[in-house]
């Protein structure tokens, strides 16, 4: 393959990856290398072996390993290259690549364009900081995930998992589906981390017991995870003195978050949001270097994958635009700002030319509001919660409202009625 | 005797949760605490009859990928996942399959086969 030819290269084929190759191949680009350092297309999804993939994209119910491989079926067929067990290790400013294989050794190239697609990657126990000892035992819920999906072993017959994102709640069900025992699921905050599809389908249905305003203090054991100390925490998110008890167990999974993975995108100059973790974008996906582009978990953590091929389709499309065209015709000038119980919003800025889809997430849990964006419009929503990415679709005939020279735009989540 | 129930509806995000009466001869009288009537569809049907897809793995035979990740056609009453994970670990699949070949055939009488949601090749 003579790689100074590409057009479009794609960082990461899980499935913001998949999306955003394919959909450059669709908007006509010639050459789309789909660059992964794994043996094989689909990321994560082949360890996602549970179901609740597809259901706004595919309006089906799949599992992790079929939604994958459409996509996988996809991207061969409209002529994506894959470039597997390749990592990239050096992304220049000036949209230089530098990877290694096995093959081929170090490889440079420059393409065209550039979808930024790594995903992201779980916040480990380093993160927390709990205190202890050290024993064999205390691992995330995703290696927890491979363990048990790809390799064939379970790793613990009595389980304590702290955090209740949706990794974390699907391996209570896997586990105890798989013989171990899970003793319970400890949630620091007063809400769940996940989806609630996940908090009935995973804890109810097998009686796990759930511990919302609780935390790990203590984990015990010197070989091995013997037990751990739960305490409830004040709102401070202190714990309370006199609230400790000991939980016997082999295992403690950690479900405590998910960080996007951008060491690429910082060496390259991408400037990222402290907030989302990921690159600033504007509506198109474009970063501050022109003709690099994200989608997908490495631009913010999505909870369902529909919307990561969604955001990806769309970075993968103005990728091969830029290509083409060799620049871009015009990017976002106008800056959106998270306003009363908006934690984020992507992207963070917009042309105001374009359809736009605003994608946020609230700081925390409400109900009955409204989602007003500026004063060009508002959407009544029933609830909110943090766990749940809101979408909010812009047409560029409303942005057409916009007073000319705006230069920013506030979405606020406001109460509604009970004036 | 009145008897009431309680579930939490998971058609958005709001998670009413939802109190069901039934009356002396076990027929449904009346819900409390959802706010709208998506609710009540919810928790008729996770009263009446609740279903579930059963996810899980199979261990392999001839092939260098020790599990095949399986699923059900469509879902299974939910009391029978326990039993469909005991028939589930004495299954051993063989290469080749694709997605959706069937491995075991009407799970438990359930009228739902147990197919492959990944590829297996040797
Ligand atoms: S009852 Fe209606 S409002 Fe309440 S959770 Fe269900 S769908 Fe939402």
């Amino acid at each position: 393959m003579k790689l100074h030819d590409v057009d479009v290269a794609v960082i990461g084929a899980g499935p913001a990856g998949m999306a955003a190759a394919i959909r450059a191949r669709e908007a006509g680009a010639e050459k789309v290398v789909l660059m992964e350092r794994a043996e094989e297309l689909g990321g994560l999804l082949h360890q996602c072996v549970h179901n609740g993939f597809g259901l706004l994209y595919f309006n089906e119910d799949l599992t992790g390993p079929e939604y994958g491989h459409r996509f996988i079926e996809k991207a061969l067929d409209t002529g994506v290259t894959p470039l597997l067990e390749t990592m990239v290790v050096r992304l220049g400013e000036d949209r230089q690549i530098g990877a290694v294989n096995t093959k081929e050794g170090f490889i440079t190239f420059r393409p065209k364009s550039i979808v930024l697609a790594m995903g992201c990657r779980e916040r480990s126990r380093g993160a927390l900081n709990i205190p202890g000892t050290r024993p064999a035992g205390v691992l995330t819920a995703g290696t927890a995930q491979r363990y048990v999906n790809v390799e064939g072993f379970v790793p613990g017959k009595k389980v304590v998992i702290l955090g209740s994102g949706d990794i974390g709640m699907i391996m209570a069900r896997r586990l105890t589906l798989e013989g171990a025992r899970v003793e319970a699921v400890v949630e620091i905050l007063p809400y769940i981390g996940g989806l609630i599809r996940n908090e009935v389908q995973c804890l109810h249905d097998f009686d796990i017991p759930l511990f919302l305003n609780h935390t790990v203090t203590q984990i015990h054991g010197e070989e091995r995870v013997e037990a751990v100390t739960v305490a409830q925490v004040n709102g401070n998110r202190q714990p309370v003195a006199g609230t400790q008890r000991t939980i016997a167990c082999d295992t403690l999974l950690l479900s405590v978050g998910l960080i996007p993975e951008n060491e690429l995108s910082i060496m390259a100059g991408v400037r990222l949001d402290p907030v989302t973790g990921g690159a600033r974008v504007d509506e198109t996906r474009q970063t501050n270097i022109p003709g690099v582009f994200a989608g997908g978990n490495v631009l913010h953590v999505h909870d369902l994958v529909d919307n990561v091929s969604w955001e990806s389709e769309m970075a993968g499309e103005s990728a091969a635009r830029f290509a083409l065209e060799g620049k871009q015709k015009e990017s976002g000038k106008i800056v959106v700002r998270a306003g009363r119980n908006i934690r984020y919003v992507v992207p963070q800025t917009i042309s105001g030319r374009r359809d736009t889809t605003l994608y946020m997430r609230v700081n925390e849990p409400e109900e009955t509001v409204r989602i007003k964006v500026g004063d060009i419009m508002t959407k009544g929503v029933r609830a909110v919660k943090p766990s749940e990415m809101l979408k909010i679709e812009l047409s560029a005939e409303k942005l057409g409202k916009l007073r000319e020279g705006t230069k920013e735009i506030t979405v606020d989540c406001e109460k509604r009625g009970g004036k | 005797m009145a008897q009431k129930k309680t579930f939490i509806c998971i058609g958005c995000p709001l998670g009413c949760r939802v109190t069901l009466t039934i009356d002396g001869k076990g027929a449904v009288a009346g819900f409390a605490g959802n706010k709208c009537k998506e609710g009540e569809k919810y928790v008729l049907e996770e009263y009446t009859n609740p279903v579930r897809t059963l996810t899980a793995t199979v261990l392999t035979e001839g092939s260098s990928q020790p599990l095949l990740a399986v699923r059900t056609s469509r879902p299974i009453v939910k009391t029978k996942l326990a039993e469909g994970m005991a028939v589930l670990a004495k299954v051993r699949a063989r290469p080749p399959l694709k997605i959706g070949d069937v491995v075991v055939p009407n799970l438990l009488d359930t009228g739902a086969d147990i197919v492959a949601s990944g590829n297996l090749s040797s």
